[in-house]
């Protein structure tokens, strides 16, 4: 695993995602209906994807397609794709939606993903070279980490070109060392 | 459900600003331990009670099989959490090694965000960078920036006194005094915060 | 210069460029760019290095004797000038080459060739990474874990291989600037094939 220190690989798998137990599980609480301490066959509950990813390879469980990829989100993507709140759908829609299409054998999910992400990322670069913050701010709020990391990254480099263009101190206080602390003052 | 406490864990690294370190959350640490232990008690007495019951604990797939795979699979993914959040905050110390780390002893309000290991590995890898650069008789450390001018106009921000001696002058480093340094020297008093760069 | 004030034949740009790209700071410009811009770490450039540190110093020589001697202090700063520049190359070679090895110390170390791309100088401080992380992480978190999960390598001993490794995502895009004209090539194993003329930028993945 390339990526096994990962934060947001690793948050990514947080995620919920529905499943159904072929088999049954001892000894283990995860079935918050059951009243003894372990799964019956033909449960259906909701698993983390790190485990729910684990125990289908294993043919223990099928999942289905989680809400976040449904179909309303579906019609939402594509009335107008840059106007979706995707961030309280799933923080890690793109990652999320990559890791689960193989694991459900939808191949649409791929190309809501593709499509999406296509006509969002135009609207985050525009959006990050031209709005000021207080309309920006609103619109940040539907990004999904992905996203805002890209919008964030457009927004350094644009103010590293300026800082060029201007000119100035090019020499700084390490950034490590947090906000400048104004105690003598 | 299993694995909640390690995703918190990550989930406050992940909510700090980014580079900057949060003290070190040992209660949480400790209770995600503590969880790693009853996993793994868990699984070994599903394992044992297939034994007992005479069944090869390899191939068998039986519901007690399936219950110790997820304790497995908890258990590891509590360790990657474990380990992700050390390993990253890790980066950041080694971070604090490259800028401020080498000379001088780090500001305090970063310093109690350490815990004791971890100082003792900001300690440890600062001398292995040392330890190369003097190998190379050569400081990476320093020009960090692209240079442009040899020399630069700074102004002090505390009080330093009399007690540096640069390569080519010494002079009082006063609180507010303005000087014409190198900027190799001032680089270093920059990073830390005792001096700034005047422009213009 | 025969043709004149500022205007250069194609040729001439082209016979001047190949000049300038073979001195020693241009080559280290080459080397530090490529290393800043590959995810992985590259062979390192001992020769290239070795007489970079010897030119840097001799100028710190010159600078100094040009101080000593009250010569014109501006021709001594331009001289300092372009000190400045090289030790900056020098420096950030070596400093995108530590960082490296700081992000991927244990897949370095166990792919030989990797390992061999560094020099006596990194090799020591890889070692001497992995033991201080090693150590570091044993103490806070995998001495504290079940027997069977105490590896920094694998996530347990059912793991068959090293699961736990950082290794650098080689399926990433680079910029590149072509040298010369090639023929039409086969990328990303597509039908359609592209020619690049010299000096021609692209983005293309790294692999």
């Amino acid at each position: 695993m390339a990526n096994y220190y990962n934060i947001d690989d690793i948050l990514a798998e947080e995620e919920f995602v529905p499943v159904v137990f072929h088999k049954a599980a001892n000894g283990v609480i995860i079935d918050p209906s059951s009243e003894t301490n372990s799964v019956e066959q033909g449960a259906k509950v909701e698993l983390p994807l790190w485990l729910a990813q684990d125990l289908y390879l294993r043919q223990a469980i099928s999942i289905s397609v989680p809400a976040c990829f449904n179909q309303r989100t579906r019609l939402e993507i594509q009335a107008d794709a840059a106007c979706v709140d995707l961030k309280s759908r799933s923080p890690y829609f793109y990652e999320f939606g990559c890791k689960i299409a193989p694991l459900v054998g939808d191949k649409t999910i791929e190309i809501l993903l593709l499509s999406a992400f296509k006509i969002r990322y135009k609207e985050i670069l525009t959006k990050a070279y031209t709005a000021a913050y207080t309309t920006a701010s609103k619109f940040l709020t539907l990004l999904t980490k992905e996203e805002s990391n890209l919008y964030e990254a457009a927004q350094v480099s644009m103010s590293a070109f300026k800082k060029w263009r201007m000119g100035g101190p090019r020499l700084q206080r390490a950034s490590v060392l947090g906000r400048k602390r104004r105690s003598f003052e | 459900m299993h694995g909640r406490k390690a995703y918190e864990l990550v989930k406050e690294f992940a909510n700090g600003d980014k580079g900057h370190l949060k003290i070190f959350n040992n209660e949480l640490f400790e209770q995600v331990i503590e969880e790693c232990n009853e996993h793994h008690n868990a699984l070994q007495s599903l394992i044992r009670k297939m034994q007992e019951e005479g069944l090869e604990v390899q191939t068998a797939r039986n519901a007690d099989h399936y219950g110790a795979f997820i304790h497995h699979l908890s258990l590891i993914r509590n360790k990657r959490c474990l380990m992700a959040y050390v390993h990253n905050r890790a980066e950041i110390i080694r971070e604090l090694a490259w800028k401020v780390g080498l000379l001088h002893e780090l500001p305090g309000e970063i310093q109690e965000k350490f815990s004791d290991l971890e100082e003792q590995y900001f300690k440890d890898h600062s001398k292995s960078l040392k330890s190369y650069m003097s190998q190379l008789s050569l400081d990476v450390n320093v020009d960090m920036v692209p240079p442009k001018d040899p020399y630069i106009k700074v102004r002090v921000l505390e009080d330093l006194g009399s007690g540096i001696i640069l390569s080519d002058k010494s002079a009082n480093f006063a609180r507010h005094s303005m000087h014409f340094l190198k900027r190799t020297d001032a680089e270093q008093y920059i990073a830390r915060g005792l001096m700034e760069e005047l422009t213009g | 210069m025969a043709s004149g004030a500022g205007e250069w034949s194609a040729e001439q740009i082209d016979n001047y460029e190949t000049l300038i790209s073979t001195t020693d700071v241009e080559l280290l410009k080459r080397a530090w760019r490529n290393e800043k811009a590959s995810p992985e770490i590259l062979p390192f450039e001992e020769a290239l290095v070795k007489r970079a540190k010897e030119q840097i110093q001799l100028m710190e020589e010159t600078v100094d004797d040009f101080a000593e001697s009250g010569h014109d202090p501006l021709i001594a700063s331009l001289y300092q000038m372009d000190l400045d520049r090289a030790q900056f190359l020098l420096r950030s070679y070596l400093r995108v080459r530590l960082q490296k090895i700081e992000k991927f110390m244990f897949h370095i170390w166990k792919m030989d060739t990797y390992r061999n791309r560094l020099s006596i100088e990194e090799e020591k401080f890889t070692e001497r990474c992995i033991r201080d992380i090693g150590k570091h992480l044993e103490e806070t978190v995998l001495s504290k874990l079940p027997d069977n999960y105490q590896s920094v390598l694998k996530q347990s001993i059912i793991s068959e291989e090293d699961d736990m490794v950082p290794e650098p995502q080689l399926d990433t895009f680079v910029v590149a600037k072509c040298e010369r004209a090639t023929r039409p090539l086969y990328l990303d194993g597509s039908r359609q094939s592209a020619s690049f003329d010299s000096r021609q930028f692209a983005i293309l993945t790294c692999l």
